[in-house]
């Protein structure tokens, strides 16, 4: 049982992660890190690398809605401007992928800004018909800016290379996706322990007394809209690298609408809730697969009768949980733990 | 008689050292893995349960016949939800728990994405839902087969039949603004002028637009003979036709392969009547001669079987001739030798899947037959005899 934490300073007040056990638990997490792609096959790795590109990105959407309130469904919209950043600079200019992947947030972040304008006037339902408006005219741009875009057939690019390396296999892009993601999430994390995301917060709170208390509401407003943007256009960067052909239907609306569906089941507004809600919308699908799977052998007809069955499980899975434990995935997290600390005594 | 008990008792050991014989022959041989990113939910689901129902009926029909000379053609399926990035992560699944030879995918994306990895691996072919005039290029994508004719070579078979039937006519494209919408639509005007017919209408629609009242205002504004769709399964074909007759024009409408399913023009209802398309393979109706594998499809399912089910047959169909062709040449099975098999395969016989032998010509074949709605009897009939493009 654990009665509490002593901090002794305010250094330990703010640190992330305030426990032996817990710095503990992430030596053990950055080690099955490192070693996930030794020890597993293209499957696996291929899907640590998806769950690891949706984290990045949901922490982007989280950003802005989780943690200023703003609702927004053009992240996919703004991770397609990262991949069309990286592919052509890749293509056509040869520069090294971090640097490809920082031009890719920046461009990202530059257009989030413009989409994040509207915020200015309109909230809740109103701001999210403006992204939707704005992600459609990106997918128009996409598609129709040929000379630049390729256009509706896209581009393909050649793979990322370290060290003249080509990074071919999902193990090998794994180790820039890992560790950019890992920064991001640190990058995040740490956001909120500043003067910036604490603003953030104020904002979404209540936006009237943020202003009250001396913050830009149109600084601090279209700043969210550029770090979201930012983790967005490296996602998408990093979605370019690991998929290598890019089309103007890469990045559908419908996952806007994923990544959103990512924050609001992890749990908005708490840094693990993204990264919770990315790994279960990402994989519960895939574990649901397996388990039509496990049936095959004994009813080969089971791929195709239960497939549709699997989506309304899933869809299913979500409204439990969203009924069952509103404040998210997190929260889920939170008080498992709390349960561990207390016992044997009740939360 | 006990001479012939004798040999009856010698004969059926004979069969029996000889079926064992066959058995452990054939259990030496190693299977020959189909995988498949099947999208059985999902937007192109209607497609994908077809495809599925399709391949599984040509894999047993193959393996019931001995297999690919002695090799067991095994299938494994697994639904995609027609997402790029599902496809993808199945078709790792797949190729990390099997020695996969044969591949079937559900999109062009996906075949676009995953070429590099199919041309790595080495090790097979790849079919596909796909269509698109872009894979159709064997440098590029050498490893990938169309199980039939491109979208530009299906506007091709149109417009030949076009110029064969009406010389100089007036035609429309109407065309849904997505990659499959796009596909054909530059090499289609040069077709046309080539042929001497006039293709200067081109409409675009938004994808998913249901109000298609302005494209048929520029419909009647240009009077073509031929107005045809392509880059849409129904939707808004119907709409068009109604608006075009309600508005007196006697033009005839005609689509490509994904809006020629029977049941799908069928629910357009009288609108359908004289709609007509291109289609590669026979209908599950067709009534035709010498058409073994139609007729022991028939007797596997006594249910109408769609135009997605004959494309995943005959997809399985060609693959396992492009094996055999390989194995028979004693070659290591591959995806290069594969390859070679399939632009082997010359006038092969369908068993009347199509009404005539086929041949592989680049990465397509460019075969199909252009057929008319007869809401009467509620079927797709033949307008037209098989148009082979050279």
């Amino acid at each position: 049982m654990r009665i509490g934490t002593v901090k002794e300073n305010y250094g330990a007040d703010a640190a992330l992660f305030d426990t032996r056990v817990q710095r503990g638990w992430l030596v053990v997490l950055a080690v099955a890190l490192v070693l996930l792609p030794f020890v597993s096959g293209q499957y696996v790795s291929y899907l640590a690398c998806l769950v690891l590109i949706n984290v990045a990105s949901t922490t982007g959407l989280n950003i802005l809605t989780g943690f200023t309130g703003l609702v927004s469904l053009g992240q996919a919209a703004f991770m397609g401007v990262g991949a069309y950043i990286v592919a052509l600079l890749e293509m056509k200019v040869g520069t090294p992928f971090i640097l490809n992947l920082l031009l890719a947030g920046l461009g990202a972040a530059l257009v989030g800004m413009v989409v994040g304008l509207p915020s200015l006037r309109v909230k809740g339902l109103y701001l999210a018909i403006a992204t939707i408006a704005a992600s459609v005219i990106l997918h128009f741009v996409f598609a129709n800016w040929t000379e630049v875009t390729g256009g509706v057939s896209g581009l393909t690019m050649p793979p990322a290379t370290l060290f003249g390396m080509e990074l071919n296999q999902p193990g090998e892009v794994y180790w820039i996706i890992m560790p950019v993601t890992v920064l991001l999430l640190f990058g995040a994390a740490n956001l909120f322990r500043t003067r910036i995301g604490r603003a953030f917060i104020a904002i979404r709170d209540r936006d009237i007394s943020a202003e009250v208390l001396g913050i830009d509401l149109l600084r601090y407003k279209l700043l969210s809209f550029a770090i979201s943007s930012f983790y967005a256009g490296v996602a998408g960067g990093l979605w370019a690298y690991f998929f290598r052909v890019i089309t103007p239907e890469s990045f559908p609306l419908m996952m806007s609408i994923f990544f959103l569906a990512a924050v609001i089941v992890g749990g908005m507004g708490s840094i693990l809730g993204g990264i919770l809600g990315a790994i279960f919308m990402t994989m519960v699908p895939e574990v649901l697969k397996m388990l039509v799977g496990v049936v095959t052998p004994f009813w080969p007809e089971a791929v195709a009768v239960l497939s549709p069955v699997r989506i309304m499980v899933f869809g299913g899975l979500i409204i439990f949980f969203l009924i069952f434990e509103p404040e998210g995935l997190a929260e889920i997290w939170r008080k498992i733990r709390r349960f561990f600390h207390l016992w044997p005594f009740k939360t | 008689m006990s001479i012939l008990k004798m040999t009856r008792r010698t004969a059926a050991a004979l069969l029996a050292v000889g079926l064992m014989g066959g058995a452990v022959q054939a259990q030496e041989k190693k299977d020959i893995v189909l995988g498949g990113s099947i999208p059985l939910t999902g937007v192109f689901a209607f497609a994908g349960v077809g495809v599925h129902a399709g391949i599984t009926d040509a894999t047993e029909i193959i393996n019931s016949n001995g297999g690919i000379e002695g090799h067991k053609l095994v299938y494994v399926p697994e639904d995609t939800g027609y997402k790029v990035d599902q496809s993808v992560a199945v078709y790792n699944k797949i190729t990390s728990q099997h020695d996969v030879n044969l591949y079937y995918g559900d999109s062009t994306a996906f075949a676009k994405t995953i070429s590099p990895e199919v041309e790595r691996s080495g090790k097979m072919i790849m079919a596909g839902a796909s269509f698109a005039s872009e894979l159709d290029d064997p440098e590029k994508y050498s490893k990938i087969f169309i199980p039939g004719p491109t979208y530009t070579e299906m506007i091709g078979i149109l417009l030949k039949y076009i110029a064969e039937e009406k010389p100089g006519a007036k035609v429309g494209l109407v065309h849904s603004d997505t990659e499959f919408g796009r596909d054909p639509v530059e090499t289609a005007q040069v077709q046309a002028k080539e042929l001497g017919l006039n293709m200067d209408l081109v409409i675009s629609t938004a994808p998913g637009g249901v109000d298609v009242s302005t494209e048929v205002l520029k419909i009647r504004r240009a009077r073509p003979d031929y107005v045809i769709f392509h880059g849409y399964v129904l939707a808004p074909i119907p709409e068009f036709i109604t608006q075009a007759r309600s508005m007196g024009l006697d033009t005839k409408f005609m689509g490509t392969f994904w809006s020629m399913d029977n049941s799908m023009v069928m629910k357009m209802g009288e609108v359908a009547e004289g709609f007509m398309g291109v289609n590669p393979y026979n209908y599950y109706y067709s009534d035709v001669e010498n058409a073994p594998m139609l007729e022991k499809i028939r007797s596997m399912r006594d249910t109408y079987q769609s135009n997605a089910y004959m494309q995943g047959f005959f997809s399985t169909m060609m693959m396992a001739e492009a094996t055999r062709n390989a194995i028979k040449a004693g070659k290591e099975i591959n995806g290069a030798n594969i390859k070679e098999g399939l632009q082997a395969i010359q006038d092969f016989d369908t068993g009347g899947i199509v009404g005539i032998p086929v041949s592989v010509k680049g990465n397509s074949v460019p075969v199909g037959r252009v057929y008319r709605a007869d809401v009467k009897q509620q079927k797709m009939v033949p307008a037209s005899d098989w148009i082979r493009l050279d």
